[in-house]
């Protein structure tokens, strides 16, 4: 397939704006400037586009729900917050392809009528931020930013906002507060962010990926972006993999692609050749595959027939010699250390779930525990405000689920099965 | 209509509510932690979950909004579990200091684990750690203790609007931070405490020394010290208090206190409390039986009124005090005594404004409510801080313009800095030709009502500031258009006026402008009262020209009736006010002076005039609960009860009377009311009054405006403006206006010397709470950075700050927000008090005192 996002990745100039212009870009926004705003949200309906975050809800509809408020001023965020572990795929994005983005955005803002719109960057991307401050600069320059568009009347202005390293702040209503000043920590929804947003007012936020989505679909009509890969969720999709292969790092390719042909082929195979115990398909927080499952399409709609989700689509490969109770314990520390501490079962259940798994995996794990374990997990599960603790959750209950004799193991005999 | 199920129960709805409230409403209880009635939701403690049919997961029943169909159930198994493992999860942290904890037995997470929890925790390993914190005077704050609901934090911003605290790090490090010295804004209003459900912020007053089953007993009471008039109750036991709180649902402040309310109780227990009568013998003050005082008394009152009749004395009464004490000492000096000198500080500005503005639009044109101003969509602040002078009514303030309110202030904003649409600072005591500006331009763009000519003609012969006026003044004209924009946009306004309007320039210039101005917009006026009682004081006929009820004493009719109802005859002739009492004490026209609740020596300018007047009195009664300045001055002192200690009313500046109820006497003093009883007797009266009760019941006998107004009445809230009783009405009077023609000349080169009035104090009764006392220890003098630079002085630094009437050191502290030219300093510390630098002069129109001899001279003081 013909790389979209990605495209002219290898060119070291792909950041500026001459080469982008030279490659066909902004010729989108041009397209886009003579459609009426909702001609652009029906064209993104149609193309059934779904958004790259992590919980892929359609970017149309997600669109048209903000355009129906009558309040103004509307805003357009970015997310690009990319907390989740294990994925990368929007860093590229960013790095090496800011005026896609841009032009995404802006298109996206005239369909809105949002006349403000930021950038939430990741606060561990000091490089990206050099590169999109550059960008912008750069379109400001040309015209392609301001109160007049191109001469068309059309007004938007774009900035960057750089987050301070909290993961909870990759979710939409935490990272509006964020936005805002305020403590990074997820709002009661309803309201949603499309009628009660930044400043209370109609806020789209779209993941970066999902924005650079945007001039494609314009340039090819949505009717043809629809027949990419899987029709039910279509488009390219950007897939980053990593842990025990061959070749780990960013890979785009139609949405639908099996597990299999990624790990196998795109990425060189499982590292030194060893076997495939595990594979976590869209980012910690999705549920962990055995290897019996790797056949299954990479989409929105296949992977929960599985039992997991395609979230990031971060791709996290784990061979024979890894320990489960290890990967669960890590996976853990991570949901304790960046748990907001705004609801009960995760400030304090995704600690006590850590504070198991560390005795177990440090041979100290007693009779019961993996009951324990569950237990508590099942009490946090569907519990908590947002669904970080829910991941966490899921996380330790898909791992006992597929590893039950690893965690045993690692009980009965203190030490682990791959020692 | 929104129908819904729950519990099997049906619920009907007028307006969409949460589940948790339609719950409520069908009587079925939730159990909550982080939801609290008031504050908005949060939806974090996740205990208050229900099962709601078609919803895959369980929802948070103070978050969810109630709808159509909806089908509801509270008490499933899964419930129960998700409730009992919420409780396990957070006694994880949560440390099991329940013996010691001062919150054990009204803690809602112990009665919540009862309750609902598991009988076991499962958690093994160790709890986090955090000390307990005691930064502050008077809260210490154990956030191990904390389960971070932060109902504290949504209490402090939203309903305080003080921003103090909020949680700081992530996940099971979240702790609510800080509070520390003021240093972050803190008002310690001790709001937060209230709503906290555990003990992870308690106040240190009664550390260790309360739990919930020590209270032998609740009193309902009003507080003490200021015209807001916050319901509280006096926890109490043995004789004491041990602790006060508000309670949601009760008076007009709701669930909220201010931090003098709330903590400042304690001077009642003050060491310097008198306890015993005392008779000056030799110039020196002697204990002597009450027997002893009382003869005394008498015997002098009556040798001086036979020698010199009863004009040569006079009485001074007290906004401190209830309105039957208040009620009590008029009583004696006209009816028993017969003369009608008496009158109060209130005199300082609160009556004259107050007199002027009914003057003017009719009686009880004052009289509105409080509650209300937060409904309005526009408020105009003059002459004082509401949110120091009046706390609880300045946080209205601030919710006004919360909801979307301009909020314009003219004046240092202090404490509404954050809440004000705009400020508007003029230099000093310009502030007439801003108003005359705004006025001036507002009745050309609007056209005026045509009710009241007398006004209307004023208005006319108003002179307009020009250009260079303004720019004396230091406000542009841009700002003038602005004002008189917004003002005419506002279609709820109110004014609330400062008792600063009245002390400086020309009061009733200022006062009629702000007349004309809620007039031409038709605004509620609102009148800041530092005393719990100034309006009772009026009211109950405190004023040498005005009988109980607001009635005039030279109309014959109202004298009559009293004289009719009582048996008693009225002095006709008008009697002498404070000022003129001290002047006449001086030229000794006037030889004895009974002083109720008042420091005069420190509340009163011109200390060295007040000296040598009360010096040379034949006869000085005292009657105070500490040994004051003045009070060492007397011929005879009398220690009186104090506010826990006697029963009776005060009326609010609304003008809502409410009942102040005794926890229990725990001093040697008694009751003002039953000494000045006990007096009167003494001099020939032959009523007995053997409570308070009995004081009122006379009250309402012979006010008018009284009339039929129960105790009972009173304590069922109903005593709000208009009482049962009739007002004065239809009295558009004549009214004067001083320089309706001129404008003032702006000094650009003093320093002006200006009463600072803290939140921390009010007077010299919160001097002696060690509370408020350990918040503001010792005297200050606020300046502006640039000014202190002037003069090369940092914070903490002293200074020599002189007039004529003194030259003493005080600490400097820098305030931001003060205006260049102005320092100010407060009115609460023996020897540097703002009174003491300070001469005043009497506006004949108004007679409200102006302030004189403020320019100041400063210079550091080398160490
Ligand atoms: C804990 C948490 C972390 C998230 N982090 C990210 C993130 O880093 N980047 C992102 O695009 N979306 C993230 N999301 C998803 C966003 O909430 C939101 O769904 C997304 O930005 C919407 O954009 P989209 O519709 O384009 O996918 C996160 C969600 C949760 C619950
Ligand atoms: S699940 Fe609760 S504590 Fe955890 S991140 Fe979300 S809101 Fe915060
Ligand atoms: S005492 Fe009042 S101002 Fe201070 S933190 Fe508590 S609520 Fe806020
Ligand atoms: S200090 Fe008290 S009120 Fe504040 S968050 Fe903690 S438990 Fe809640
Ligand atoms: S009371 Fe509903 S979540 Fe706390």
């Amino acid at each position: 397939m013909e790389k979209v996002l990605l495209k002219n990745i290898d060119n070291p100039d792909s950041a500026r704006i001459e080469a982008y212009e030279k490659s066909g870009g902004y010729s989108g926004l041009k397209k886009a400037f003579e459609m009426e705003p909702k001609a652009i949200i029906e064209e993104v309906k149609r193309s059934g586009l779904r958004g790259r975050g992590g919980a892929g809800f359609p970017t149309g509809m997600k669109w048209d729900f903000a355009s129906r408020d009558p309040k103004f001023p509307k805003y357009l965020l970015c997310n690009a917050d990319e907390g989740e572990p294990g994925t990368f795929k929007d860093r590229p994005l960013l790095e090496k392809r800011p005026h896609l983005l841009i032009e995404g955005m802006i298109i996206s803002a005239y369909a809105l009528k949002a006349e403000y719109g930021y950038i939430y960057l990741r606060g561990e991307y000091p490089h990206a931020k050099v590169v999109l401050e550059e960008a912008i600069k750069e379109a400001y320059e040309r015209g392609y930013l301001g109160d007049n568009i191109l001469g068309k009347g059309v007004k938007f202005h774009l900035s960057v906002h750089q987050g301070a390293g909290a993961y909870i702040c990759g979710e939409e209503t935490a990272l509006i507060e964020s936005i805002e000043g305020k403590r990074g920590q997820p709002r009661i929804k309803p309201p949603f962010p499309v009628n009660v947003g930044a400043w209370g007012m109609p806020t789209v936020v779209n993941n970066v990926e999902t924005l650079s989505n945007i001039p494609y679909i314009i340039e090819i009509g949505g009717e043809a972006y629809s027949q990419i890969g899987n029709p039910e969720c279509p488009g390219p999709k950007l897939f980053s993999i990593s842990c025990c292969v061959e070749k780990p790092g960013v890979y785009e390719l139609p949405m639908g692609t099996p597990l299999k042909e990624i790990i196998y082929e795109h990425a060189g195979g499982i590292k030194g050749g060893r076997q495939l115990k595990a594979v976590i398909p869209g980012g910690i927080s999705t549920p962990v595959l055995t290897p019996d499952k790797i056949d299954c399409p990479m989409d929105f709609v296949n992977l929960p027939k599985v039992g997991s989700m395609l979230g990031s689509g971060a791709i996290m490969v784990f061979d024979d010699t890894v320990c489960m109770v290890k990967v669960c314990w890590r996976a853990i520390k991570f949901f304790e250390h960046e748990s907001c501490g705004k609801c009960t079962p995760c400030r304090e259940g995704t600690g006590w779930m850590r504070s198991i798994l560390e005795r177990i995996e440090g041979g100290f794990g007693r009779e019961g525990d993996i009951e324990l374990l569950q237990d508590v997990a099942m009490s946090i599960a569907g519990k908590t405000f947002c669904p970080l603790g829910d991941g966490a959750a899921n996380v330790v209950l898909s791992f006992i689920r597929s590893f039950t004799e690893e965690f045993d193991y690692h009980i009965k005999n203190k030490k682990c099965i791959t020692q | 209509m929104i129908k819904l199920t729950i519990d099997g129960k049906e619920v009907e709805l007028e307006k969409p509510v949460t589940v948790l409230e339609a719950a409520k409403k069908a009587g079925i209880r939730i159990p909550t932690l982080c939801y609290f009635e008031g504050l908005s939701p949060f939806g974090g403690c996740r205990l208050c979950l229900v099962e709601v049919e078609k919803l895959p997961k369980l929802q948070t029943a103070c978050t969810l909004m109630a709808a159509d169909g909806m089908v509801v159930r509270t008490e499933t198994e899964q419930i129960k579990a998700a409730r009992r493992a919420m409780l396990e999860f957070l006694l994880i942290n949560h440390p099991l200091d329940c013996p010691y904890c001062d919150k054990a037995g009204e803690c809602e997470l112990q009665d919540l684990v009862a309750k609902y929890g598991p009988e076991a925790g499962r958690f093994a390993e160790g709890k986090r750690q955090h000390p307990e914190n005691f930064d502050d005077p008077i809260i210490v704050r154990n956030m191990e203790r904390c389960v971070l609901c932060t109902r504290c934090i949504r209490m402090c911003n939203d309903l305080q609007g003080a921003y103090a605290i909020t949680v700081t790090g992530r996940g099971s490090h979240s702790f609510v931070e800080p509070f520390s010295g003021g240093k972050y804004n803190c008002e310690y209003c001790g709001n937060c405490l209230t709503v906290c459900p555990v003990g992870a912020i308690m106040s240190r007053l009664h550390r260790h020394s309360y739990r919930p089953w020590f209270v032998e007993k609740e009193v309902e009471t009003t507080c003490g010290y200021c015209g807001v008039g916050c319901s509280l109750i006096l926890q109490m036991r043995e004789e004491r208090i041990i602790r006060t709180i508000p309670r949601v649902g009760l008076g007009l402040n709701n669930g909220l206190l201010c931090v003098r309310g709330r903590f400042g109780y304690d001077f009642v227990e003050s060491r310097d409390r008198l306890s015993t009568p005392m008779i000056n013998v030799n110039g020196e003050l002697r204990p002597v039986s009450w027997q002893e005082a009382y003869e005394f008394v008498i015997r002098r009152l009556k040798e001086i009124k036979e020698t010199h009749g009863p004009t040569a004395i006079g009485g001074i009464a007290s906004g401190r005090c209830t309105n039957e004490d208040n009620y009590m000492l008029q009583r004696l000096m006209r009816f028993v005594i017969g003369t009608n000198n008496i009158d109060s500080t209130a005199r300082l500005y609160y009556a004259p404004a107050v007199a002027y503005l009914e003057q003017i639009f009719g009686q009880g044109i004052t009289a509105n409510l409080i509650p209300g101003i937060a409904n309005s969509d526009g408020a105009l602040v003059i002459g004082g801080d509401p949110t120091t002078i009046n706390p609880i009514l300045g946080l209205q303030i601030r919710a006004l313009w919360r909801s979307g309110g301009k909020v314009i202030v003219v004046g240092a904003p202090g404490g509404l800095k954050r809440f004000a649409s705009y400020e508007v600072v003029p230099r000093p005591f310009a502030e007439e030709i801003v108003l005359s500006a705004v006025v001036s331009r507002l009745v050309k763009e609007k056209e005026l009502k045509g009710e009241l000519t007398h006004l209307e003609e004023k208005i006319k012969g108003l002179k307009e500031p020009a250009e260079g006026d303004l720019q004396a003044a230091g406000v542009s004209a841009e700002t003038i258009d602005r004002m008189v924009t917004d003002l005419k946009a506002m279609e709820t306004p109110v004014i609330v006026i400062g008792p600063e309007l009245l002390q400086h320039g020309r009061p009733s210039k200022n006062l009629f402008l702000t007349a004309a101005l809620a007039y031409a917009i038709n605004a509620r006026m609102f009148v800041l009262s530092e005393r719990p009682n100034y309006q009772g004081v009026i009211d109950m006929g405190c004023l040498p020209d005005m009988l109980p009820g607001g009635r005039p004493i030279d109309f014959e009719m109202f004298r009559h009736k009293i004289e009719e109802t009582l048996g008693k005859e009225v002095p006709q002739n008008k009697g002498l006010n404070l000022f003129e009492m001290i002047d006449a004490a001086a030229d000794g026209r006037l030889k004895a002076l009974y002083v109720m609740g008042e420091d005069l020596l420190f509340s009163l300018p011109g200390r060295e005039k007040t000296r040598k007047a009360l010096e040379g009195l034949d006869l000085l009664i005292v009657q105070d609960i500490y040994l004051t300045e003045t009070a060492k001055m007397a011929d005879v002192v009398l220690p009186a009860a104090s506010w826990s200690e006697k029963d009776g009313t005060f009326t609010n500046l609304e003008r809502r009377i409410q009942r102040v109820r005794a926890g229990r006497t725990i001093s040697s003093g008694r009751p003002d009311w039953q000494i000045v009883s006990e007096i009167a007797r003494g001099l020939g009266d032959d009523k007995v009054f053997s409570s308070a009760h009995d004081v009122w019941e006379e009250v309402i006998h012979i006010s008018p405006l009284h009339a039929g107004l129960s105790y009972e009445d009173i304590s069922e809230g109903k005593a709000i403006w208009p009482y049962h009783g009739e007002p004065l009405r239809g009295v558009e009077g004549e009214f004067d206006v001083e320089g309706l023609d001129s404008l003032p000349k702006v000094d650009t080169d003093a320093i002006i010397l200006n009463m600072h009035r803290p939140l921390y104090h009010s007077g010299s009764t919160s001097r002696r709470s060690k509370a408020l006392i350990s918040i503001f220890p010792e005297p200050v003098l606020m300046m502006n950075p640039s000014d202190a630079k002037g003069i090369g002085v940092e914070e903490g630094e002293k200074v020599r700050l002189a007039t004529s009437n003194a030259s003493i050191e005080v600490k400097v502290k820098i305030d931001r927000d003060l205006q260049q030219g102005v320092v100010s300093l407060s009115n609460t510390f023996e020897g540097v008090n703002f009174m003491r630098f300070v001469d005043y002069t009497v506006e004949p129109t108004t007679g409200s005192m102006v302030i004189t001899n403020n320019s100041v001279k400063l210079e550091k003081v080398k160490e």
